[in-house]
C-alpha cells in the first residue's frame, strides 16, 4: 500500500513548482540542489523548495519529457552531479503555465484590489 | 508523449526498477552533501552538519517512495503483492489450493476439450481460397431437405441446365465416386480397394488446388476412350511412390484398366468434404455417351460443387436456382416435384455432428457451472474462516477495496492454475479423443489446440474468477469489526446470510448434476438398446469381406458367378473356416431396394409398387449367417443357372403380401410391372420371375435404427441382370476372425492378383462403426456425468461437514440431554439430504426441459424416460447421503464432556 501524502507538504506550491523549475532551467541546466537554491534565492528565501516535492516533481517531469537527465561533471568540482535540462516540450509547457498564472494571478488581482471605476 | 513511449516508460520503469533506485540514491546522496558543505562554510563541524542537512532534506525515504511511484504503475505492483501473497496462503494450505485447482481444472479442461471440437468443426476457416463462395448443390423431393441423412445428388442434365440457365455461380461441377480396385504394379505394394474420384478439372479449379506436380485433365480427356489418367494424392505418392518425380508418366491399374498419372495433387481436401469416401485418386468423369440424352434426367444421385460469384448470397442464388429447377420440373414429367437445395460447403463440416456438440456443450457448461459454483463454495467458507485475518487489516487501515482486491488476486490465481491444469488435461483428453474418434466422423482427425482455443481458455478463466469470485469476496468483506474481533479464540462463525448463499449453491449444484446423470444415462440405455439388438442372424465370429469384379476383365455374369464360387469354394476349404458365403447383403445394412409384381397386388401408379429389400446370394447363405429357416426348404446346390428360379422370403415380407396365406409354390416377378414401363437397367434392376421356396427368418436390413423390411432373397446364379461386380464375402470361422484375414487375401490373390479384399471387418465392427459418432457422445456425456458428481459430491460434503463442525457444541448438547447417536445423525443427513432432494427435484424439471437436446440421438428410450428420471435421482440421493454420512459419522462420536469444555 502506498502511503498517503501529507496534504500540506506537496499541495503548498502545486502547479506552481512545476513552473518555478522550468522557468529556473531556461538559464541552463542544473542539479537537484542549484535548482532549490536558485528559487530560494531569488525570491529572498520567502519559498522554501521542500526536497519531498523536489525530487518526485523532477522526476514526474522528466516521465513526461518535459526535461531531461543526464549525469556530468560539474566544473567547479570534480563530482558528478545529475544535471537536468530543458526539451522543446518543456519550453512550451513553461509557456502554457505561465500564461495560466498570468491568467490565475489577474484575476486574483481584480478580485482583491478592484479599480476604483469597477466598483457600482 | 506518445502512448508508445509512455507505456515504455512505465513498463521499463517497473521492470528497472533496481537501477532506478541506485541512481536516485546517488542523486539525493549528493545533494546531501551540498548541503553539508553549505552548512560546514556557515561554521558547523563536519559531523553536526551531516545531520542538519539530513535534517533539513526531511524524509529522504519517503522522497524515494514518492519517486518511485512515479516511474511504476502502482496498481500493478500493488497486484503483484496482493499475488505474491494469495500465492504464499495457497502454499501454506495446500489441500485448500489442490481442491480448487482441480475443481476448476476439471470444468475447464472439459470446455476446453469441446470448444476445440466446435472450433475444429465450426469456426476454424476452410483451407480453401474463399471458402464462402463454394456451395453443394442438392436435389430435394417434395421440398424436404433431409440433413445429411440421405441428401440427394442432382442428374447430370440438371446441373447443365443449372449452369447454363443461372446467373449465380462462377462455376459448377457434377462429379461422382466410385470403389475401385487399384493396383500400382509390382514394386508398389499389394492392390487397394480405393475411392476413386470422377472428376472434371472444374472440381480441382473450383476449390483453387493446383497440382504439386504435373497438371490438370484437359475437356477432352472427359471422353470415354480419352480418360485413362489420373491425379494422385501427395500421400499417396509418398506411400507408394516415394516422392519420385518420376511418377509422372507411370500406369496405375484401376479396374483392370492403364492409367497414366499425369498429376500429383497436394493434401488440402478435408475427409469431410466427401464423407467416407475421400479420394486419393482422381480421374476424368468420362460422360457415357447417353449421358446428355434425356433419358438420363432421371439419374440423380450425383454430387454437386459450385462456386458462387463474388457477392453473390446462399439465398440468392438458391431463389436463382429454385426458379430454374421450377421450370425443369414443368417442361421434364420426371423432374416433377424435384425441387434444389443449396448448402454452404462450410455446413457439411459440422454435419450430422451438430446435435451431439450442442448436447456436449450444454453438458460441459454445466461442469463449469458446477465447477464454480464449488469455487465460490470454498471461497466463502474460507473467507468466512478467515474473517478475523481480514477484520485485522481493515482495523490497520485497509480498504474494502484492497480487501476485495487481494481477495480477487487469490481467486484470479487459482483460477489461472486451474486453466493451466484444465488445459494440458484438454491436451491430454484430446489426444485419446483423436485415438477414438470413429471413422464416420472424420471432422474430428482435424481436433487441436490453436489460438482460438488458448484464448477461449484463458476467457473462461478469467471470467470465472471474476464471476464468482466476487461475490464471496464481497460477502467476506462485509464486516463489522468490533464483532469480527471480539470473538476471540474462536475462528469466525458464518453469517446466516452465507450460509443460506451456500446451501443454495449445493442445490444448484445437485440439479445440474442430475441433468447430466440423466441426460447420460439416456444415452447409455439408448446406446446399449441399439447395439444388443438381436439381429437376425448368429452375430459371433462372422468376418465380412469386399470384393470388386471390374467389368473389363469379368466381361459377364456368368464369369463372375464362377469366380465368386471359386473364391468362396476355396475359402471355405481353409482349415479354421466353418461356412462362407458370397452375397450382397447381410445385417445391418441392405439398401437395395427391388420393385416386384405379386399376384394379388394390382398396381396402377409407381408409388403402390410392392418392393423390398433384395439381396442376391449363394446357396450357403443361411448357413453362415446362421438364420432360420422356418418353412419350406433352403437354396440348394441343384439349384443353378439352368434352374428354374428359386427365392427366399423374409417372415415380414410373407406377413406383408401373403397374410395367412401359404407362400411356398408361389411365383412373384422381380422387376417393376410392365404396364409402368420403367426401362430395366444394368444393376439397378432385374427382369425374372421366381418361385418362393421358403420362408426365414427377419433380420435387420435397413440399419440398426429401423426394425426389419421385408427382404426377398436370390441366388446371382439366376439373376444375371443384376449379377453385377460389387460382392461380399461373408465368412464364419472357428477362431478369432481377424486372424483368418491372410489366408484370405492369399486364396483371392491366387485366383486373381490385381484384385484387392477391402474393408475387412467383424460384424460386430461393423455395427460398432455405425454407431460410433453416438458411442462417441455418449463416453464423453458420461465421463462429464462423473466428473460432475464427483464435482457435486465435493460440494455437498464440504458444505455438510462445515456445518458439522458450527453445530459442533450444539450436538454435544443434545447428546448430553439424551438424543440418541442415531438422531444426532439424522440431523446432519437431514440437512444434506434436503438439500440434495430440493437439487434433485429441479434437476428433474431441467432434464425434462432439456429433453430437445437428447431425443435426436436416442434410440428405443423416450428423452422423459421415466424409469431413467426416477433412477438418476435415487442414485444422486444415495450418493448424497454417503457424502453427507462421512461428517455425520463424526458426529456420532462426538463426546459430549470433551466437547462441552473445549470453550
Amino acid at each position: 500500500m502506498t502511503p498517503k501524502k501529507t496534504p500540506n507538504r506537496t499541495e503548498l506550491l502545486q502547479g506552481t513548482l512545476d513552473m518555478l523549475i522550468l522557468r529556473t532551467l531556461l538559464f541552463g541546466p542544473a542539479h537537484g540542489h542549484q535548482i532549490a537554491k536558485h528559487i530560494q534565492r531569488t525570491t529572498d528565501d520567502v519559498l522554501q523548495v521542500e526536497h519531498g516535492s523536489l525530487y518526485p516533481a523532477l522526476h514526474r517531469m522528466e516521465r513526461k519529457g518535459w526535461i531531461v537527465a543526464k549525469w556530468e561533471i560539474a566544473r567547479e568540482r570534480n563530482r558528478e552531479f545529475k544535471y537536468y535540462r530543458l526539451t522543446p516540450a518543456g519550453r512550451k509547457q513553461l509557456l502554457r503555465e505561465e500564461s495560466r498564472w498570468r491568467q490565475l494571478a489577474a484575476a486574483v488581482a481584480t478580485v482583491m484590489w478592484p479599480a476604483p471605476g469597477d466598483q457600482a | 508523449m506518445s502512448a508508445r513511449n509512455w507505456i515504455r516508460s512505465r513498463f521499463c520503469g517497473v521492470v528497472r526498477r533496481g537501477h532506478r533506485a541506485k541512481e536516485l540514491d546517488r542523486e539525493l546522496e549528493s545533494h546531501l552533501e551540498l548541503e553539508a558543505e553549505e552548512q560546514q562554510e556557515s561554521g558547523l563541524p563536519a559531523e553536526e552538519a551531516r545531520y542538519a542537512a539530513r535534517r533539513a532534506f526531511g524524509n529522504t525515504a519517503l522522497v524515494k517512495e514518492d519517486v518511485r511511484a512515479i516511474w511504476s504503475l502502482v496498481w500493478l505492483e500493488r497486484f503483484g503483492q496482493d499475488v505474491k501473497y494469495g500465492s504464499r496462503l495457497l502454499r501454506k494450505n495446500p489441500g485448500f489450493a489442490a481442491v480448487a485447482i482441480l475443481t476448476l481444472a476439471l470444468g475447464i479442461g472439459a470446455n476446453t476439450a469441446i470448444f476445440s471440437a466446435i472450433d475444429a468443426l465450426m469456426l476454424r476457416p476452410l483451407p480453401f481460397t474463399a471458402a464462402d463462395q463454394l456451395v453443394r448443390i442438392y436435389s430435394i423431393q417434395k421440398g424436404v431437405f433431409n440433413t445429411f441423412a440421405n441428401p440427394d445428388g442432382p442428374s447430370a442434365l440438371d446441373v447443365r441446365d443449372f449452369a447454363q440457365r443461372s446467373r449465380s455461380f462462377q462455376k459448377m461441377v457434377a462429379y461422382d465416386t466410385w470403389r475401385k480396385n487399384v493396383s500400382f504394379g509390382e514394386s508398389a505394394g499389394q492392390p487397394e480397394q480405393m475411392a476413386v474420384g470422377l472428376v472434371p478439372a472444374a472440381y480441382f479449379e473450383i476449390l483453387d488446388i493446383r497440382p504439386i506436380i504435373g497438371r490438370l485433365f484437359s475437356e477432352d480427356e472427359n471422353q470415354e476412350g480419352k480418360n485413362y489418367v489420373a491425379a494422385i494424392s501427395a500421400q499417396l505418392w509418398r506411400n507408394r511412390f516415394d516422392g519420385d518425380p518420376s511418377v509422372l508418366g507411370r500406369k496405375i491399374r484401376i479396374n483392370g484398366e492403364a492409367y497414366t498419372i499425369v498429376a500429383v495433387m497436394p493434401d488440402v481436401i478435408p475427409a469431410w468434404v466427401e464423407p467416407g469416401r475421400d479420394s486419393e485418386i482422381w480421374t476424368p468423369f468420362p460422360y457415357p455417351p447417353d449421358m446428355w440424352s434425356e433419358s438420363g434426367r432421371g439419374e440423380r444421385g450425383y454430387a454437386v460443387l459450385a462456386r458462387l460469384k463474388p457477392g453473390v448470397s446462399v439465398e440468392q442464388a438458391h431463389a436463382d436456382l429454385s426458379v430454374i429447377a421450377a421450370a425443369l420440373a414443368a417442361e421434364h414429367p420426371v423432374d416433377q416435384g424435384v425441387g434444389v437445395a443449396v448448402k454452404r460447403l462450410a455446413d457439411s463440416r459440422v454435419g450430422a455432428l451438430r446435435p451431439m456438440l450442442y448436447l456436449l456443450m450444454g453438458a460441459v457448461s454445466l461442469i463449469l457451472l458446477i465447477a464454480c459454483v464449488n469455487l465460490a463454495n470454498l471461497l466463502i467458507a474460507r473467507n468466512s474462516a478467515r474473517q478475523r485475518e481480514l477484520a485485522m487489516r481493515a482495523a490497520l487501515g485497509a480498504g474494502r477495496g484492497g480487501l476485495v482486491g487481494q481477495l480477487l488476486a487469490e481467486t484470479l490465481l487459482l483460477s489461472l492454475l486451474g486453466g493451466v491444469v484444465g488445459f494440458a488435461g484438454a491436451e491430454i483428453g484430446l489426444r485419446a479423443l483423436a485415438r477414438m474418434h470413429p471413422e464416420n466422423l472424420p471432422q474430428l482427425g482435424s481436433l487441436g489446440i490453436d489460438w482460438r482455443v488458448l484464448t477461449f481458455t484463458l476467457l473462461v478463466s478469467l471470467v470465472t474468477s471474476l464471476l464468482f469470485g466476487l461475490a464471496p469476496a464481497f460477502m467476506g468483506t462485509r464486516l463489522n469489526l468490533v464483532d469480527a474481533l471480539k470473538q476471540g479464540g474462536r475462528s469466525g462463525t458464518p453469517g446466516g446470510s452465507s450460509q443460506r448463499v451456500r446451501s443454495l449453491l449445493v442445490i444448484t449444484e445437485m440439479a445440474m448434476c442430475l441433468m447430466l446423470l440423466v441426460g447420460a444415462s439416456l444415452l447409455v440405455r439408448s446406446i446399449m438398446r441399439l447395439e444388443g439388438q438381436n439381429l437376425g442372424i448368429r452375430q459371433d465370429h462372422l468376418l465380412r469381406g469386399r470384393i470388386y469384379l471390374p467389368p473389363v476383365r469379368y466381361t459377364n455374369p456368368g464369369v463372375r458367378t464362377r469366380f465368386c464360387n471359386d473364391f468362396a469354394t476355396r475359402v471355405r476349404a481353409l482349415p479354421g473356416v466353418i461356412e462362407a458365403t458370397v452375397t450382397t447383403v447381410y445385417p445391418p445394412n441392405n439398401g437395395w431396394t427391388q420393385m416386384l409384381v405379386i399376384p394379388g397386388h394390382p398396381v396402377t401408379r409407381i408409388q403402390d409398387v410392392p418392393s423390398a429389400q433384395f439381396g442376391i446370394v449363394d446357396q450357403d447363405f443361411l448357413r453362415t449367417l446362421g438364420i432360420p429357416l422356418i418353412r419350406g426348404r433352403d437354396f440348394a446346390d441343384s439349384d443353378g443357372a439352368t434352374s428354374p428360379p428359386v427365392a427366399l422370403i423374409s417372415e415380414k415380407f410373407k406377413r406383408r403380401y401373403f397374410g395367412t396365406e401359404d407362400p411356398i409354390g408361389r411365383k412373384i416377378h422381380i422387376g417393376p410391372p410392365q404396364s409402368l414401363q420403367i426401362a430395366a437397367e444394368d444393376n439397378v434392376t432385374d427382369d425374372v420371375d421366381v418361385t418362393i421356396i421358403g420362408v426365414i427368418g427377419d433380420f435387420k436390413n435397413a440399419g440398426l435404427a429401423l426394425a426389419p423390411q421385408p427382404q426377398i432373397t436370390v441366388l446371382y446364379s439366376q439373376h444375371p441382370l443384376v449379377n453385377g461386380g460389387f460382392k461380399d464375402i461373408v465368412i464364419r470361422t472357428a477362431m478369432e476372425p481377424h486372424r483368418m484375414e491372410s489366408e484370405i487375401r492369399e486364396q483371392l490373390h491366387e485366383l486373381d492378383s490385381d484384385m484387392p479384399l477391402a474393408d475387412v471387418r467383424t460384424i460386430d465392427e461393423i455395427v460398432e462403426a455405425q454407431t460410433g459418432g453416438q458411442r462417441f457422445t455418449t463416453v464423453l456425456l458420461a465421463l462429464f456425468a462423473v466428473a460432475g458428481l464427483v464435482l457435486a459430491v465435493v460440494g455437498i460434503y464440504g458444505v455438510v461437514s462445515y456445518l458439522v463442525t458450527q453445530r459442533r457444541q450444539e450436538m454435544a448438547v443434545r447428546i448430553a440431554l439424551g438424543a440418541s447417536r442415531g438422531n444426532v445423525l439424522w440431523l446432519v443427513l437431514k440437512q444434506g439430504l434436503e438439500m440434495a432432494a430440493i437439487g434433485a427435484g429441479i434437476g428433474l424439471f431441467g432434464a425434462w426441459a432439456g429433453q430437445k437436446l437428447t431425443s435426436g440421438l436416442l434410440f428405443g428410450i423416450s428423452p422423459v424416460d421415466p424409469a431413467t428420471f426416477a433412477g438418476g435421482a435415487a442414485f444422486l440421493l444415495a450418493v448424497a447421503a454417503i457424502a453427507c454420512a462421512i461428517p455425520g459419522a463424526r458426529v456420532m462420536r462426538i463426546d459430549p464432556a470433551e466437547a462441552l469444555r473445549q470453550d
